[in-house]
């Protein structure tokens, strides 16, 4: 078998740039301690570990402030701190069928437990959310909106200033989990009002690296509660930013990884990585709509998602064709329903779901072309 | 007779991260300062506070104020002795 393939970028991007894992060896072999605890020399380069990944996120951002910029575990711990802090019983919440189960089940158990109404806009299989659809479901308690800047199973980008614009001022919580690190955030930020990040997929950082981005002016109720090296004489948690959202010891280590990926980034280019990505997924496109076969799924041009492209296999299930996949081709693909079964349902795959190839940066046109031939190989052998 | 201590002046903001986007504006502008243990005199924090001399003070307090930065009390210093300012 030649070389593996990694088309799984959109699980956790493989492989770091060498600069993020140079940065995690010298934060755990360097000079760091524990961040904002103590004040000996140790603990300083610590908190300037964490201090420097929050300036390089809000550059990435296009935010002057870092103080807004709160870092956690993941994307879905940021969800849950900004649903969970934000929401109050009796509110109203808007989202779309295309949400994660990171956004899914903290809302269903508030639905569950909080009374709060959660009601999901439909996305068409095959083109972005109409924002119309949020203007036409706002209610008077209305009270948050929340939507992924880009699906995991389909890849559609959802036009966030459209959608803002359609809420008639009621605050928008994006999950930038499949676009942070693709898309420019700047003008994210100019309609978002939350904006939930992780650091292991398009950043380039490592796992358990992640946060939450809130809009000045606005409070989220923090998730955990605990020691922040700040007011240390009370046993409140302190209401200011970043402070309210960060609890307990930061994984510094790997700050220092994501903020060496996000300099990659920035030196490299959002716009030449973006093209990159589009390039390979047109690539990729175009090499299934020459087969019989493939059926691919969401918007037809690629400009309208990242790269991000779920398939079904005629003859095959999908647990099925990634494994043969990754048995005889070396490709590392992911099939079921991605955390994401309401995206599923309305694409109409579920409960099997797809096989979903994601492409990024060190993903070559070469390896899409082998990727390609592995699928029209499998295809003929179900005929 | 011992000389009297000299005076400094100290800037208490409210956590490490205010503090090191102080110094980064701070070193920037080319200003005499250092950061120092938050006085436990005057404190209880565990983390640290931005000293500075007479001579930048003015200066330091502005690029604080400047950038937004919120100033949570500021003292003048001599030896172990601290006086509120405003």
């Amino acid at each position: 078998m030649s070389d593996p393939i990694y088309c799984d970028q959109a699980a956790t991007s493989f492989p770091k740039p060498a600069a993020v894992i140079e940065a995690v060896h010298e934060a755990l072999s360097g000079h760091s301690a524990s961040p904002g605890r103590s004040a000996h020399r140790y603990s300083l380069s610590a908190s300037r570990i964490v201090f420097e990944a929050r300036e390089v996120i809000a550059e990435l951002m296009g935010q002057e402030d870092s103080d807004r910029v709160s870092f956690g575990l993941n994307v879905t711990q940021a969800l849950n701190t900004a649903l969970l802090g934000f929401l109050r019983p009796g509110d109203h919440v808007l989202t779309t069928s295309m949400e994660h189960n990171s956004v899914m089940r903290p809302l269903t158990w508030l639905a569950e437990s909080r009374r709060i109404e959660v009601e999901a806009v439909p996305v068409p299989a095959r083109d972005p959310v109409d924002p119309r659809e949020f203007r036409s479901r706002l209610r008077k308690n209305t009270r948050l909106a929340v939507v992924n800047h880009a699906s995991n199973v389909t890849g559609v980008i959802a036009p966030i200033r459209e959608i803002k614009a359609a809420l008639d001022g009621v605050p928008l919580l994006v999950d930038a989990a499949q676009t942070a690190g693709v898309l420019s955030l700047a003008p994210v930020l100019d309609s978002a009002d939350i904006l939930a990040f992780t650091g292991h997929k398009s950043l380039l950082g490592p796992t358990g690296t992640g946060g939450l981005w809130v809009r000045p002016g606005l409070e989220v109720e923090p998730l955990v509660r605990g020691g922040t090296g700040s007011r240390s004489e009370r046993e409140e948690q302190p209401g200011f930013m970043p402070d309210a959202l960060e609890a307990g010891t930061p994984n510094t280590h790997g700050l220092a990884g994501l903020a060496a990926g996000v300099r990659w980034i920035l030196e490299t280019g959002l716009d030449r990585i973006r093209a990159h990505e589009l390039d390979l997924t047109r690539r990729f496109l175009d090499g299934l709509a020459g087969m019989d076969g493939p059926t691919w799924y969401g918007p037809e041009s690629a400009d309208f998602r990242v790269a991000v492209v779920s398939i079904n296999l005629a003859g095959w299930s999908p647990s099925d064709l990634a494994l043969a996949l990754d048995r005889e081709f070396g490709i590392m693909t992911r099939a079921g329903l991605h955390c994401a079964p309401r995206a599923h349902r309305g694409i109409g795959t579920f409960p099997t779901g797809t096989v979903r190839f994601s492409f990024g940066w060190f993903n070559t046109a070469g390896e899409v072309d082998r990727v390609l031939a592995a699928v029209d190989e499998l295809a003929r052998r179900s005929v | 007779m011992p000389s009297p201590p000299a005076e400094t002046f100290v800037f208490i903001l409210p956590s490490i991260h205010h503090v090191l986007r102080g110094e980064k504006l701070l070193k920037k502008a080319g200003l005499d300062f250092d950061l120092i243990p938050v006085p436990k005199e005057v404190n209880p924090d565990c983390g640290m506070a931005i000293e500075t001399g007479p001579d930048d003070l003015e200066r330091v307090r502005a690029a604080l104020n400047g950038a937004g930065l919120s100033i949570e009390a500021f003292y003048r210093r001599r030896g172990k002795v601290f006086d509120l300012l405003d």
